[in-house]
C-alpha cells in the first residue's frame, strides 16, 4: 500500500501548519490514578473521612489485640461506679467488663461485617450487572426483572427470614454477612449495568471496536475501569449501610449476641441502664455515627475524585 | 401495530442496478454501498418482545467512493448521516444492504421483499483486516478518547491489537503520528483531559492514521470545535489526504465545511440520498428542492448583503413514520409552485442521473430554475438580512 509506505518513510515533519493556539502545557506527567489521588487529597472533607476511617480501623485491629480477653472477661472486683483509669478509660459495665475493649471489639465485629458484606454485594452486583449490560436485549430485560423482584421484597424482613433459616447452621457473624450480601446487591447490579449500557455506546468504545480490538480487550481495558468508579463509591457508602443494618439486627436480638460484642448489641445492652449510666449508650452510638460519617465522606470524596471529566484547577 | 408498508420501495429487485452506481463498478472504487437500510426497531410489550415500529434512520442508500476522493455527506440533524457512517464501519448492524470495501464484502443482507438468501458477513479475521484499512474520526473529541489512557496508549492501541507488540517500535510509530498531526511528541505520556478540543481531535486523527488506513470516515470531525480551530483541523485533514492519498467519507451538517474538503457531495434527507453531485455542480446548480433550500440557508459572511433564503415550512417529519411518496413533499417549495402534483405523494422518486454527473431524487428536477428559486424566495416571506 503506497500510503502506508509514505507514512513509514516520511520524516516526522509537521504536516499541518501550526498547533492549536490554546495549548495547555502542564509540566508534570501524571497517570490517571495519580490525578485521582491528587483530587481526593485536595478535598478536605474526604481527607477528614479517610483519617477518621483509618483511625477506626486501626482501633478495631490494635486494641482488641492489646486487650486480650478483657472485652468479655467478667469481674466481681470492677464495678460501674469505679473511677475511670488508664486501664479502663471508659470504665466497666454491669458485669465488670472493660467497656473500652468491649467497644473496640464491637467495632471490629461491625467493620468486618461491613467489609465482607460489601465484598459479597460488589461481587454479585458487578457480575450480574455487567452480564446484563453487555448482553443487552432479552437477557438484560429478564435479569433486570429479577432485580426488580428482589427489590420489591422488603429487605429487612428478608434478612430476618434468612437469619431464622440459616441462623443455627453458621456462626452469627457469617449469617449477617450472608444475609446483607445476598439482599443488597441489587443497587450495585443496576449501577454496573447502567454503566455498561452507556459505555457500550460511547464513542471511545466504538473507536476501539473500529480499531479491531477484541471483545475481551474492550471489556477489560475500556469498560471495566470506567464502570468501576461508581461501584467503588457505592461500596464505600455500602459499608456504612451494612454497619447500620448489623446494628439494627443485633439491637432486635437477631444478630450478634452476648457475650460477643458488636456496636448493635452494646446499644441493646445499654438501654437497660439508660437512667443510671446514660453514657453507655453514647459510646457505641457515637462510634456508629463516626463509622457511617467516615465512610460517607470517603465515598463522596471518591466520587468527585474519580470523575474524569473534572479538571484539576492548577 | 406493526408497520405494514414495505419500508423499502427503492430498487427492491436487485442491488446490482442500484442508483448512484452507474453500471459496473469502476476499477478505482474503494467503497461501495448498495441499498443500505438501517431501521432501529421500537419494541414494546412484555419484556420488549413485540415490535411496535421502526425508526428508519437509513432507508435504502447507495453510493460509491472512489479511491483518493473525499465524499461529503450533508443533511439536517437526524437525517441518518452518522448512522450511515456507523453501519458502513459495522459499528452498528445493518438491517439490509451490502457494503464492499476494497474488494472485501463486509456484509450482504437481503432486503425485505427480495428473494430469500443467506445473509453474508465478513468473517472476524477478514473484518479485522478491513478495520486496519478503514478508520473513523468521531465528532466529539471529549467522548472519543478513553480518559484513562495516555496519548501513547490511545494512538498505539490500533497497532497493538494488530500485532505490533514491540513497545519501542510502537512508541516510534506513535511519535511519528503525533508529529504528523501537529502535536508535540513530548505529549505522548499525557492524558486526554490535559488537551484542548482541537488537540484532542488531532489525537483522534493520529489514532486513526496509526493503522495506515486507506479510508477514513470523518463523522462531523469539526462541528464540536471552536470556529478558529475548525479550519486548522480541516486543513490538517486536507494536507493528510494529499500526502497519504487518503479517501474520506466526510459527514457534516455545515455546508461550508463540506465545500472546503469534498470532491463530491451527497445530500441526505430523512434517511435517503436526495442529491449527489460534484462539489462545484451542487453548489452552483443544485438539482433538488431540498438542496436549494439548504444552500440558501448558508450564512452570508458579508453583513451588508441581503440574504435570500427559502424558509422551509414545518419540522423534519419523524423517521419512524416518513411521508409517503417523496419524503420531502410535505415541505417542498417546488411542489407548491407546480400546483401540488399527485406524483409527489404517491411515487417514491429514485436517484437518477441528470447528465453532467449530477444525480437527483426529484420527479421534477428539471423544473428547478433561477426564476423558480427567486419566486420561492419571494413567497418565503420578508427577506432577512444575514446576521453579521
Amino acid at each position: 500500500m503506497a500510503s502506508s509506505e509514505s507514512i513509514r518513510s516520511g520524516a516526522a515533519g509537521p504536516t499541518s501548519t501550526s498547533t492549536d493556539t490554546d495549548e495547555v502545557d502542564l509540566v508534570a506527567v501524571q497517570t490517571y490514578w495519580q490525578l485521582v489521588r491528587r483530587r481526593f487529597l485536595r478535598n478536605r472533607t474526604a481527607v477528614i473521612g479517610l483519617v477518621l476511617l483509618a483511625f477506626l480501623v486501626f482501633s478495631a485491629i490494635v486494641f482488641p489485640m492489646v486487650g486480650g480477653d478483657a472485652w468479655y472477661r467478667t469481674s466481681l472486683v470492677h464495678h460501674p461506679t469505679d473511677p475511670v483509669s488508664i486501664d479502663a478509660p471508659l470504665g466497666y459495665d454491669n458485669l465488670g467488663r472493660n467497656i473500652f475493649f468491649r467497644l473496640t471489639k464491637g467495632l471490629q465485629t461491625s467493620l468486618i461485617i461491613g467489609f465482607f458484606a460489601v465484598l459479597i454485594i460488589t461481587l454479585i452486583g458487578t457480575t450480574f450487572g455487567s452480564i446484563s449490560g453487555y448482553a443487552g436485549g432479552l437477557v438484560d430485560n429478564v435479569m433486570m426483572r429479577v432485580v426488580d423482584i428482589v427489590l420489591s421484597l422488603p429487605g429487612f424482613f428478608l434478612i430476618l427470614m434468612l437469619v431464622a433459616f440459616i441462623g443455627g447452621i453458621v456462626p452469627p457473624m457469617m449469617v449477617i454477612i450472608i444475609a446483607i450480601g445476598i439482599t443488597g446487591w441489587t443497587t450495585a447490579a443496576r449501577l454496573v449495568r447502567a454503566e455498561f449500557l452507556r459505555l457500550r455506546e460511547s464513542d471511545f468504545v466504538q473507536a476501539a471496536k473500529a480499531l479491531g480490538a477484541s471483545d475481551s480487550r474492550i471489556i477489560i481495558r475500556h469498560m471495566v475501569p470506567s464502570a468501576m468508579a461508581p461501584v467503588l463509591v457505592a461500596a464505600t457508602l455500602g459499608i456504612a449501610d451494612a454497619v447500620v443494618t448489623e446494628a439494627a439486627l443485633s439491637f432486635l436480638g437477631y444478630g450478634i449476641r452476648d457475650p460477643d460484642a458488636s456496636l448493635g448489641n452494646m446499644l441493646t445492652a445499654a438501654q437497660d441502664y439508660f437512667y443510671r449510666q446514660p453514657l453507655w449508650i453514647y459510646y457505641p452510638g457515637i462510634t456508629l455515627i463516626l463509622v457511617v460519617l467516615a465512610a460517607s465522606f470517603v465515598g463522596d470524596g471518591l466520587r468527585d475524585a474519580l470523575d474524569p471529566r473534572q479538571k484539576l484547577e492548577a | 401495530m406493526t408497520e405494514t408498508r414495505a419500508p423499502n420501495t427503492l430498487t427492491p429487485s436487485s442491488p446490482a442496478v442500484a442508483p448512484g452506481v452507474a453500471g459496473a463498478v469502476a476499477p478505482d472504487t474503494l467503497l461501495r454501498v448498495d441499498n443500505l437500510v438501517k431501521h432501529f426497531e421500537i419494541r414494546g410489550g412484555l419484556l420488549g418482545m413485540s415490535r411496535v415500529g421502526a425508526v428508519k434512520a437509513v432507508d435504502g442508500v447507495s453510493f460509491s467512493v472512489r479511491r483518493g476522493e473525499a465524499l461529503g455527506l450533508v443533511g439536517e440533524s437526524g437525517c441518518g448521516k452518522t448512522t450511515l457512517g456507523k453501519v458502513i464501519l459495522r459499528l452498528l448492524p445493518a438491517t439490509s444492504g451490502r457494503v464492499e470495501m476494497d474488494g472485501q464484502v463486509l456484509f450482504d443482507i437481503p432486503a425485505r421483499g427480495e428473494p430469500r438468501r443467506r445473509p453474508v458477513y465478513a468473517s472476524n479475521e477478514a473484518m479485522k483486516k478491513v478495520r486496519q484499512n478503514m478508520q473513523v474520526v468521531f465528532q466529539d473529541p471529549y467522548a472519543s478518547l478513553n480518559p484513562r489512557m495516555s496519548v501513547g496508549e490511545l494512538v498505539g492501541e490500533g497497532p497493538l491489537v494488530h500485532g505490533m507488540t514491540d513497545k519501542k517500535e510502537r512508541e516510534a510509530l506513535v511519535r511519528d503520528m503525533l508529529g504528523r498531526v501537529g502535536l508535540n511528541q513530548s505529549h505522548i505520556h499525557r492524558y486526554p483531559h490535559e488537551f484542548s478540543g482541537g488537540q484532542r481531535q488531532r489525537i483522534g486523527i493520529a489514532r486513526a492514521l496509526a493503522l495506515h488506513p486507506a479510508f477514513i470516515v470523518c463523522d462531523e470531525p469539526v462541528s464540536a470545535l471552536d470556529v478558529s480551530i475548525q479550519s486548522q483541523v480541516l486543513n490538517l485533514l486536507n494536507d493528510l489526504q494529499a500526502e497519504l492519498g487518503l479517501t474520506y467519507l466526510f459527514i457534516a451538517h455545515n455546508l461550508a465545511v463540506v465545500e472546503h474538503i469534498s470532491d463530491r457531495v451527497g445530500v441526505m434527507y430523512l434517511g435517503k440520498l436526495v442529491e449527489m453531485a460534484n462539489v462545484d455542480d451542487i453548489y452552483a446548480n443544485p438539482r433538488h428542492p431540498y438542496t436549494v433550500a439548504l444552500l440558501s440557508a448558508v450564512p452570508e459572511p458579508d453583513p451588508h448583503r441581503r440574504k435570500k433564503r427559502i424558509i422551509l415550512k414545518g419540522d423534519i417529519p419523524s423517521p419512524a413514520n416518513p411521508p409517503s411518496g417523496c419524503r420531502f413533499h410535505t415541505r417542498c417549495w417546488l411542489r407548491e409552485q407546480l400546483g401540488r402534483p399527485e406524483r409527489c405523494t404517491t411515487e417514491e422518486p429514485v436517484l437518477r442521473a441528470l447528465g453532467s454527473g449530477q444525480e437527483s431524487a426529484c420527479h421534477f428536477a428539471e423544473e428547478i430554475s433561477p426564476e423558480a428559486v427567486a419566486s420561492a424566495v419571494a413567497s418565503s416571506g420578508p427577506t432577512v438580512t444575514a446576521e453579521p
